[in-house]
């Protein structure tokens, strides 16, 4: 294992929520419980905790200072419940609170005028004391923890997820923003590729474009659809001419732009391949046997993840999802 | 004497852009603005500069020839902010970082407001539930793209949530409460009354 150069903890998280995993893909979360569950992690959720800010932050909705005076409300739930260790799902939400935790740290004036708006308002229990919160050490992504815990995962296997072709997708947010925290390299991000190893599924060492952007880009999706899907392309023809069954994310911005846009991507560029998009928690539970429907919540992708199974020869019953209608 | 007449002097003197941005609450202090050497890297792997007439290196070179007429540029509504230039320059600058500073400066003026107004359903939402969502102006071309299914996911949500055994994914009243006094105390009322006013006056 390489050497581990932050806090990685296993006990004392609160696990934070993610407002894209809360409406679009809710089975991240399920798994990822799933998953700390068999690995003898120890966190909370709590529901006091608001969304990080981070899709309005990058549509350029919230400034600065409501985005850091957010974060240091959210820090002091969490240090009131003697679980400051904040473990995101999502590499947007990740990024955003250490962003915010150096902004507390660093910047006296900054942390003032959240203070001051604080006491004056009868908010004094938010107040931010500097270090309440290590940006390195007490912000870490699921991933983390995953890869940290990865020698226990064999012992939990129920199924064989072997001969797969899986290519991973690391986040932007998660690698690059503060790449001085990311395990395992950032311009040739491996993280996710080390723990499928370990489920003797190993990743395409590389692909043309693997370190390169989703195109999801905040805005863009929205206002510059083109551009975005154009940016998309670039790694989704990689994709098809690797002719993978899976492409493994740990963010679910990138999830909902491969997986939601799949078929339009398909229309814009006449090329078809199957694959299925899957976060690195929800592979992982489903190697430790967890059901399709009720952990890894598939029937929320628009992307039918049935023919992987059908090609792992994973029993599920089709019942279990009532979202995906048949044309008529 | 010379001395404070000076410092006076220097004090009366408007800063210039680079220098406004390395002064910004979102510039991380140890920014490289001011050591680029122009060498490309960041626009060698920029996904808007491939594909629009965004060019990351570009933007810098203006901001250091002080032209501020960047600030009311389309092109800076390009960048993706994927932070990928910022990961790779040898002297620490970030052109995302300076595209953000960039955009707020443009928010200060309507010209920047108006590039943003189409998603404030986020911000109504976010004052309503403390969460974000996708914002209301574009359900449209998603319901298209991402079809029947999706539709059928957003109302059926809340029972797919309970399926998987997860609790509501909303606050709870009391956390509700603190968090919109917590964004009227910070400003940020009245910073999404102020782009709305632009809107409202279109």
């Amino acid at each position: 294992m390489e050497e581990i150069k932050k806090f990685i903890p296993t006990e004392k998280i609160t696990l934070f929520r993610s407002c894209l995993v809360s409406a679009e893909y809710p089975g991240v979360e399920a798994s990822t419980k799933y998953v700390f569950d068999k690995l003898g992690v120890e966190y909370v959720i709590d529901r006091n905790q608001s969304c990080c800010t981070g899709l309005g932050h990058y549509y350029d909705i919230f400034d600065e200072l409501s985005t850091t005076a957010l974060a240091a409300r959210n820090f002091s739930y969490a240090i009131k419940n003697n679980h400051k260790q904040y473990v995101p799902m999502c590499a947007t939400c990740y990024a955003i609170l250490k962003t915010s935790a150096k902004n507390l740290n660093e910047k006296e004036d900054v942390r003032e005028k959240i203070n001051k708006a604080f006491r004056e308002n009868g908010l004094e229990e938010f107040q931010y004391t500097k270090g309440d919160i290590d940006p390195t050490n007490d912000i870490t992504h699921v991933v983390d923890v995953l890869y940290y815990l990865k020698d226990k995962i064999p012992e939990h296997k129920q199924r064989d997820i072997s001969g797969l072709n899986i290519a991973t997708h690391h986040g932007c947010h998660y690698c690059k923003v503060h790449y001085d925290d990311t395990l395992c390299g950032y311009r040739n991000p491996e993280v996710i590729d080390k723990i499928c190893e370990v489920m003797d599924s190993p990743a395409l060492k590389w692909y043309d474009q693997k370190p390169r952007h989703c195109g999801g880009g905040f805005r863009q999706r929205y206002a510059n659809r083109d551009l975005s899907l154009d940016a998309t392309v670039d790694k989704f023809l990689s994709l098809h001419r690797e002719k993978i069954d899976v492409l493994l994310v740990m963010c679910p911005n990138c999830q909902v732009q491969f997986d939601r846009y799949q078929y339009v991507l398909e229309e814009k560029t006449g090329d078809k391949h199957y694959y299925a998009v899957l976060n690195i928690a929800q592979l992982v539970a489903l190697y430790m046997g967890a059901d399709s429907y009720k952990v890894l919540g598939i029937q929320t992708h628009t992307v039918n993840l049935e023919p992987l199974l059908d090609k792992l020869a994973i029993e599920y019953n089709p019942k279990g999802d009532t979202l995906h209608v048949t044309e008529e | 004497m010379t001395k404070l007449n000076r410092r006076e002097m220097a004090e009366k003197t408007e800063k210039d852009l680079a220098h406004k941005v390395l002064d910004d609450i979102k510039a991380p202090k140890d920014l490289g603005l001011l050591r680029c050497v122009q060498c490309g890297l960041c626009t060698s792997v920029c996904p808007a500069s491939r594909h629009s007439e965004y060019d990351a290196r570009e933007i810098i070179k203006r901001v250091l020839d002080n032209d501020e007429t960047i600030i009311e540029d389309e092109v800076i509504w390009n960048c993706f902010y994927c932070y990928t230039c910022h990961s790779v320059c040898p002297v620490g600058n970030s052109v995302c970082h300076v595209n953000q500073i960039l955009r707020e400066m443009a928010i200060q003026k309507d010209v920047g407001k108006k590039q943003i107004e189409s998603f404030m359903s986020f911000a109504d939402s976010y004052l309503e539930e403390g969460l974000g969502v996708i914002p209301q102006e574009y359900q449209g071309q998603l319901k298209i793209d991402y079809g029947k299914h999706w539709e059928n996911l957003q109302e059926n949500l809340q029972e797919v949530r309970e399926d998987l055994g997860l609790d509501s994914m909303y606050l709870l009243p009391e956390a509700k409460e603190t968090v919109d006094k917590t964004l009227e105390a910070i400003g940020f009322k009245k910073r999404v009354q102020e782009i709305k006013d632009v809107r409202n006056r279109k």
